[in-house]
């Protein structure tokens, strides 16, 4: 028999079966994977991919997103600039979806990263009843949803590939592309037994 | 209670715990979503359990598991490469037509210089769903085998490893973002991929959310435990 304390169980992030915390080194029991390998740097490899995301998350914001190439003459538009001209046009649908996948759901992924890693080390919050697994699972769901606006550029791109009009991707596609990549990365990274202060 | 199914049921929270080995261990579940420590208790066939804090799904029971998977899974396949080779739509601008696929799509993008781009496109939106619903084909004709316990093990890591960096379902809603973009510039005509693919995002969300990995393990534990205890006999 092993007497066992109920904080000492975590669960495997890869298969979910509970497992007993062992410390630096636990492997699943069911499926074998290490959970988290990187005990010794705990938070500094999640921060190193959201500084990166963030760092990456600013020319995507300067430099266009789409170039409309019209009968000689281009013009080019930035993420922002693209959701003025929508609203102006009209289509506040639209104009709102770019913007939460966008502007809302990057902005808010990385406060709450920034303020889960924060909290980690100083008991930021500790009195309120906030629970962090709550919002850690609500960024892990939303985040994908701004790559909504790379994939919408990709198909304008190839779908509007005509002698006269043309749309190219710009150089703001790549960098958002990879702002939501690395960002996908450090919510990844970041361990969750953190959130307790088991380590 | 958020969950309001007749059927679910709330399970009681336990504190402290004695065991006899770690393999009891799977008696026990914790919530993906808050973390709170639950009993497994058996259930009845096609319910769930849901947690008794914040309502969330902690698992279900469905007897013929395997069976349901492997229709839905197969199916998916089918509807993933009735999406992939014919035209998504068709536009028409001052006479000039024009339509996309989904490898067009990503190859566009390889042709205009954005490499890094295009490569992480055609992860997302063509390499993991494709990936993901082979794995869940063979890993179900293997659970009615009743073979390949260790391969399984395996499909079900590499598996929870790519399913959040599937993304066929954000695409689709890019597609429709797109097309409204579109609206007022171009004739639109919805080609045969685009209903092929509204089922594919169907199914795809149907097997993530609801046939959760989770279950898979269960069945897996289930089929060989079984197995092993009649090899005894």
């Amino acid at each position: 028999m092993i007497e066992i304390d109920e904080k000492k169980l975590i669960r495997c992030p890869v298969c979910e079966a509970v497992n007993i915390d062992k410390g630096t080194d636990s492997s699943c029991r069911r499926c074998g994977c290490t959970i988290y390998r990187h005990q010794k740097f705990t938070t500094q490899k999640s921060w190193a991919y959201l500084v990166t995301a963030i760092v990456a998350y600013i020319p995507a914001n300067l430099y266009p997103m789409l170039i409309t190439k019209q009968f000689g003459s281009g013009e080019s538009s930035t993420i922002l600039g693209g959701i003025v001209m929508l609203w102006e046009h009209g289509s506040y649908p639209i104009a709102m979806v770019i913007f939460v996948a966008s502007i809302v759901i990057p902005v808010l992924k990385f406060l709450i990263l920034i303020y889960l890693l924060v909290s980690v080390k100083y008991p930021l919050g500790k009195d309120k009843k906030i629970n962090k697994h709550k919002m850690y699972f609500l960024t892990e769901a939303v985040g994908p949803w701004s790559m909504i606006d790379v994939f919408v550029v990709a198909i304008l791109a190839a779908l509007i590939h005509l002698a006269n009009i043309q749309i190219i991707a710009g150089t703001a596609a790549t960098a958002f592309a990879l702002s939501v990549f690395f960002t996908l990365l450090a919510a990844h990274a970041f361990d969750e037994r953190l959130i307790e202060g088991r380590i | 209670m958020l969950c309001n199914s007749r059927n679910s049921l709330i399970l009681a929270i336990i504190i402290a715990m004695k065991l006899e080995n770690e393999d009891a261990l799977d008696r026990y579940v914790i919530c993906r979503k808050c973390h709170t420590l639950h009993e497994e208790i058996p259930i009845r066939d096609g319910t769930k359990a849901c947690c008794s804090e914040c309502g969330g799904v902690l698992y279900k029971y469905d007897s013929r598991l395997a069976e349901h998977g492997l229709a839905l899974s197969v199916s998916g396949l089918i509807l993933f490469i009735l999406a992939n080779i014919f035209p998504l739509v068709q536009i028409e601008i001052l006479g000039h037509e024009q339509f996309i696929t989904i490898p067009k799509t990503i190859l566009s993008l390889f042709e205009s210089g954005f490499y890094l781009v295009g490569l992480i496109c055609a992860f997302l939106i063509f390499v993991f769903p494709l990936m993901i619903f082979l794995i869940y084909s063979i890993l179900f004709v293997l659970l009615k085998l009743k073979r390949g316990e260790k391969t399984i093990k395996e499909l079900l890591v590499l598996l929870s490893r790519i399913l959040p960096w599937s993304m066929s379902d954000i695409f689709f809603v890019s597609i429709l973002v797109a097309l409204v973009k579109l609206i007022g510039y171009a004739q639109i005509h919805i080609g045969v991929s685009f209903w092929a693919l509204i089922g594919f995002v169907v199914l795809d969300l149907y097997i993530t959310k609801n046939l959760h990995i989770y279950e898979i393990w269960m069945l897996r534990k289930r089929t060989f435990f079984k197995e092993r205890k009649n090899d005894r006999d």
